[in-house]
């Protein structure tokens, strides 16, 4: 077992928790910046891919897992992102800023939308943003020529300095450097008061409010923050997929952010990560293995939401912690071995809580 | 000096007069208890002064300031802490950052300086971090520094939580039953504590208890309430001979 003697403060707030996990990250950080000049065409896309899920779950996550908010409405800051960014581009704006401005410009939606929706709290507050996705993708429908309406239009290319934006390369960069600098950001925030804020919210508003929290100054902040990183990951998406119409964020696309942070590990930046690698690899395996199904099965529509959903469900049963959890269990295993003892992990009983006083 | 002064205060939920007329003041380094029969309205009187609930009459003046209208959020920073009768800490965290979160209550940094944690919020996060091992030695908490909430006993808890309340650097201090689910030994600690706090920080407090104990031991005077309105208010010797006291505890 590893064990680690903290001698001075600042190591209680590092952003790594010793050296041998630092250089673990830097190990994979140099994998991850040689892997375009190795990998074929088609994997850098893919991981490209990933990437952008991942910015995109570390919106999701801070609100979900930080902050407690539920929303299922999340695709709409992705199309707003990725409407903004590509109108902007159409008018001249260069790419960089173009990017900054569509992640302000969806975090500025989301502080309008939070302050009206958190008002509401649980199930109401999801279906409070489920309507606001459906808004959103009425309204783009109807956009014109401006949006493309109903048909959508072509992501234009970009040229800078004789480098083009979509080649899968300088695009594998791209994303690589913001999803750094979103989970730079993030982590930031969540060892300072500002993220301390949030999960206290998380976990007892009550406490949080006689702490001194103001607890819709921060829900708004948290919504709006969340919102502006989805955007960004939808303003990259874009690019991604090249062609954009109303129909490419619905509410699946809400539905498999939600997912990624369940499944991953509500509360945790390894989790986000972990679901990424999920919802993007599920459907890649759902593809392969429909070969082997019997016809039946494999021509069925709706197979895929199926596995989706089905998978889900047995996380919420089986495994409330996510993927991340489970590995926290797989580690202290082999760390601990052969002293392991299931029972670390069952769920205590809980004291009684002060009855909800609103 | 008064601290806090509570005039004919008055809430009622539906028909249920919760609290009905009840007046006191508190005064500055004073131990002043609230003691009675289940259902007499203690707790809600905490609830009144901490402004989770909206007084329906009567006036709550703070150091000479009214804070009957003031938000809940804004209670702490006005130096009026509490804690919880069955705990309420965030239960996620570990002991160290539920004394955090109380600390930052004087943060001076923004959003963007701590998105880039300047040097600014290091330093900012050291002080927090020094303030906090204070609090943790005075209480004892050395060794459950890094552990999870959702990981405790009771009793560390509850240890917790006074820890925590005491992190917001309060005047007022709040405490709703502090000794309740702790054993003889624990609430013996607890009774030093409760004094070392009101000695030797200065703190004032207002208590709810049943403890007879712990409550004759340190409290300098005791408001006994039954069903929302106040029976009296004196030494804990004068309040627990009163006739209309034992009357409430026993019955006619």
């Amino acid at each position: 077992m590893l064990f680690v003697f903290k001698t001075a403060y600042e190591q209680d707030f590092g952003l790594f928790k010793h050296a041998i996990q630092r250089n673990c990250y830097l190990v994979l950080l140099v994998l991850l910046v040689v892997a375009p000049f190795v990998l074929e065409r088609f994997y850098i896309g893919e991981l490209s891919e990933l990437f952008i899920w991942c910015i995109a779950g570390t919106g999701l996550m801070l609100l979900v897992g930080y902050t407690g908010l539920v929303s299922l409405g999340h695709a709409a800051f992705m199309a707003l992102g990725a409407y903004t960014n590509v109108i902007l581009n159409k008018y001249g704006v260069p790419f960089p800023i173009s990017i900054i401005l569509a992640a302000f410009f969806s975090g500025a939606c989301g502080l309008v939308i939070g302050v009206a929706a958190l008002r509401m709290t649980g199930i109401y507050l999801a279906v409070a943003t489920l309507a606001f996705a459906y808004i959103v993708e009425k309204f783009i429908g109807q956009g014109g020529s401006f949006t493309g309406g109903h048909r959508g239009f072509r992501v234009e290319n970009f040229e800078y300095f004789g480098v083009y934006l979509n080649d899968p390369v300088v695009f594998y960069i791209i994303c690589l450097i913001t999803l750094l600098v979103t989970l730079w950001l993030l982590g930031n925030l969540l060892r300072s008061p500002t993220g301390r804020a949030f999960v206290a919210i998380r976990d007892s508003e009550i406490s949080a409010q006689a702490m001194g929290i103001d607890l819709v100054r921060y829900k708004t902040l948290s919504f709006a923050l969340s919102a502006g990183i989805t955007g960004m990951a939808g303003a990259l998406y874009a690019y991604k997929i090249g062609y954009l119409y109303p129909e490419t964020f619905t509410i699946f696309t809400s539905i498999k952010l939600l997912m990624l942070v369940v499944v991953g590990g509500l509360g945790s930046m390894h989790g986000i990560v972990f679901g990424a690698m999920f919802i993007s690899l599920l459907p890649q395996i759902i593809a392969l293995v429909r070969d082997l199904l019997p016809i039946w099965i494999s021509q069925r529509r709706g197979l895929e939401p199926f596995v989706f959903g089905s998978i889900l469900i047995a996380f919420l049963i089986f495994e409330p912690k996510g993927i991340y959890g489970r590995w926290v269990k797989i580690r202290l295993f082999f760390s601990q071995f052969p002293m392991y003892r299931k029972s670390t992990f069952k769920r205590q009983k809980s004291f009684l809580r002060t009855e909800r006083v609103h | 000096m008064t601290l806090l002064v509570a005039d004919s205060i008055s809430i009622s939920f539906g028909g249920v007069k919760a609290v009905n007329q009840v007046s006191f003041a508190v005064k500055q380094g004073e131990l002043f208890s609230i003691m009675g029969p289940n259902g007499a309205g203690k707790t809600t009187v905490l609830n009144l002064i901490s402004r989770f609930y909206d007084v329906d009459e009567g006036n709550l003046t703070f150091e000479g300031e009214d804070i009957t209208q003031v938000k809940t959020h804004q209670v702490a920073t006005k130096g009026i802490a509490r804690t919880f009768q069955n705990t309420e800490l965030f239960e996620h965290e570990t002991v160290l950052s539920n004394l955090l979160i109380a600390h930052q209550q004087h943060k001076n940094t923004g959003l963007f300086s701590e998105m880039f944690f300047l040097p600014k919020v290091k330093r900012q996060e050291l002080s927090f971090r020094r303030r906090a091992e204070d609090i943790i030695d005075l209480l004892d908490l050395q060794g459950y520094r890094d552990q999870m909430i959702s990981s405790l006993p009771f009793g560390i808890r509850k240890v917790t939580e006074l820890a925590r309340a005491l992190s917001l650097e309060p005047k007022l201090l709040l405490l709703d039953e502090p000794s309740s689910g702790l054993n003889p030994e624990e609430t013996e600690d607890l009774s030093f504590w409760i004094e070392d706090i009101k000695e030797e920080l200065g703190i004032t407090i207002i208590m709810v208890e049943h403890d007879m104990n712990l409550l004759s031991q340190v409290s300098d005077r005791v408001l006994v309430m039954a069903d929302g309105s106040e029976l009296t208010t004196g030494t804990p010797e004068e309040a627990t001979s009163h006739p209309d006291v034992i009357k409430a505890y026993l019955g006619d």
